[in-house]
């Protein structure tokens, strides 16, 4: 008796799984860090200020609502411009991952989908100020037909959406002393809160979800925190809020263009009266 | 998120842990049989020879039930999720795939193959995408047998039987060369593999006493 040839067919079919298994860790990897690099382009567009002053020039438009809607529109059409890449790669992915093979490697899927599924939605609130449908992630990472590349499962979705909540709060509070910045974080605040809110649900079925809304909820908190001293410290001065804005985007521009200025107290104690202190800024490096 | 779409998600989740619910009850159910099945082969370390075919018959009865389990675990499991939900039995399986492997080898002395143990165990062919044995779980089953017959080595001495360690010798060994040949990663099954070795010298070290003694009859030497 030999039981050779039944392990030689063994061995093959083990090398051929586990081969499938090493190219999807590495397309993952790649799909991570593609995604992670639209993330850091979406808040890079988003406070660039010469294009916003370039567009308000265009635009010859002075509301601040008007412009910093158009400085996210481009913010979010350039991201989505950078995410049709890891569409392309879930596309040519589509044979190692059709019909059962999907559940057999979701693990090593998981994570880069997670991190997709994070930057699709940070450019899609800055288009439509929404939370991205399960639909519409799923339309995604469909062919032109509408036939799914794979199944996205609920878990990843909300997993993904949950990890928004953290680039939420540094889009909000990184963006604070720029015009619009204060009415930016009012606006991702209600948002960070209703998502925290509606994630909470379903919690009992996925695992990890449990251990995200826990740094959901210490990113809500700083952005509350903001808020509140935004609110706080603007009733200190009765002027209308362009004004204010106005004031504030003088203080730093004159920061940035006179380095001297930087031991200006008059300045420096203007701007920390307003609650931008640096303790905002570096306080938000655990969401990553 | 608007209602609708929060009760999308929820209708899903809800199908999920239903389904999850229902395939947990009948792999209880299987699993208690593969339990059953190892419970009567623990008796094989006391069994003499002449009495170990109806030993191994007993388990028919208990085989026909796994079968019919399976089929009922095939019919709650949804196109293409074979992978989704196998972590759920996959250790009733291996249970179920050393008593039968077992069984066989102490029936015919042959390693009952991948395809003859998924038959013995009711899983059909065409049910790849939602119940199947994988080849991992066949393994892991295998590895559990070699575990047993390392201990039968020793137990079937204290019964008489001497012939009984070099079968199993000859079996375990074909068994490590089959292992030998293949590129585990660094998982369980790699483990214990790699456990495999004590096993052999177990067996080993009981043939070497019996022939030392001249209790059993060595096969034809090389030289």
């Amino acid at each position: 008796m030999s039981v050779k040839p039944a392990f030689e067919n063994f061995r093959r079919e083990l090398d051929e799984s586990n081969d499938r298994r090493e190219r999807l860790i590495k397309a993952s990897r790649d799909i991570t860090n593609l995604s992670k690099k639209t993330i850091f382009l979406l808040h890079r567009l988003m406070l660039d200020e010469d294009s916003a002053a370039k567009q308000q020039q265009c635009t010859g438009s002075t509301s601040n609502g008007l412009d910093d809607r158009a400085l996210a529109l481009n913010a979010s059409k350039q991201g989505y411009l950078r995410l049709r890449e890891v569409q392309e790669l879930y596309a040519g992915l589509r044979h190692e991952l059709g019909k059962e093979l999907f559940w057999r490697h979701e693990r090593q899927v998981s994570p880069g989908l997670q991190e997709y599924i994070e930057a699709l939605s940070f450019a899609h609130y800055l288009e439509h100020g929404t939370l991205i449908s399960y639909g519409e992630v799923q339309k995604s990472l469909s062919d032109s037909d509408g036939v799914p590349y794979f199944p996205l499962t609920v878990s990843d979705y909300l997993l993904g959406l949950s990890d928004l909540t953290g680039e939420l709060m540094r889009y909000a509070i990184s963006g604070l002393a720029r015009k619009g910045g204060r009415k930016r974080a009012v606006d991702v605040c209600v948002f960070v809160r209703n998502c925290k809110a509606d994630f909470e649900r379903y919690t009992p079925y996925i695992r990890e979800l449990r251990k995200k809304q826990a740094v959901t909820s210490s990113s809500l908190e700083k952005i509350e925190d903001a808020v509140y001293a935004i609110f706080l410290r603007s009733s200190e001065y009765d002027i209308p809020p362009d004004m204010l804005d106005d004031i504030v985007a003088q203080s730093i521009s004159s920061l940035s263009v006179h380095p001297d200025n930087r031991r200006d107290h008059r300045v420096q104690g203007s701007i920390r009266t307003l609650g931008f202190e640096s303790r905002d800024m570096s306080g938000d490096e655990d969401g990553f | 998120m608007d209602t609708s779409e929060l009760d999308q998600l929820n209708t899903i989740l809800d199908r999920d842990s239903e389904l999850r619910e229902k395939i947990k009850d009948q792999v209880n159910e299987f699993d208690k049989r593969a339990r059953t099945m190892v419970g009567l082969l623990n008796r094989i370390h006391v069994t003499p020879t002449s009495a170990m075919p109806d030993l191994l018959d007993s388990l028919n009865p208990v085989l026909d039930d796994c079968k019919e389990l399976v089929g009922s675990i095939a019919a709650v499991i949804p196109p293409n999720q074979f992978w989704r939900w196998k972590d759920l039995w996959s250790n009733s399986l291996r249970t179920a795939v050393f008593a039968v492997v077992l069984a066989e080898f102490l029936k015919t002395r042959n390693l009952a193959t991948l395809s003859a143990v998924s038959d013995r165990l009711g899983i059909k062919e065409e049910w790849k995408d939602r119940v199947s044995l994988a080849i991992e779980d066949y393994l892991h089953g295998i590895i559990s047998v070699v575990n047993e017959l390392s201990r039968l080595a020793v137990n079937s001495v204290t019964l008489g039987n001497f012939e009984e360690p070099l079968k199993i010798s000859a079996f375990v060994k074909d068994i490590f060369i089959g292992f030998s040949m293949l590129n585990l990663k660094n998982d369980p099954l790699r483990r214990r593999f790699d456990s495999l070795k004590y096993d052999i010298k177990k067996v080993e070290e009981v043939v070497y006493d019996v022939s030392l003694r001249k209790l059993a009859s060595l096969p034809t030497m090389a030289t």
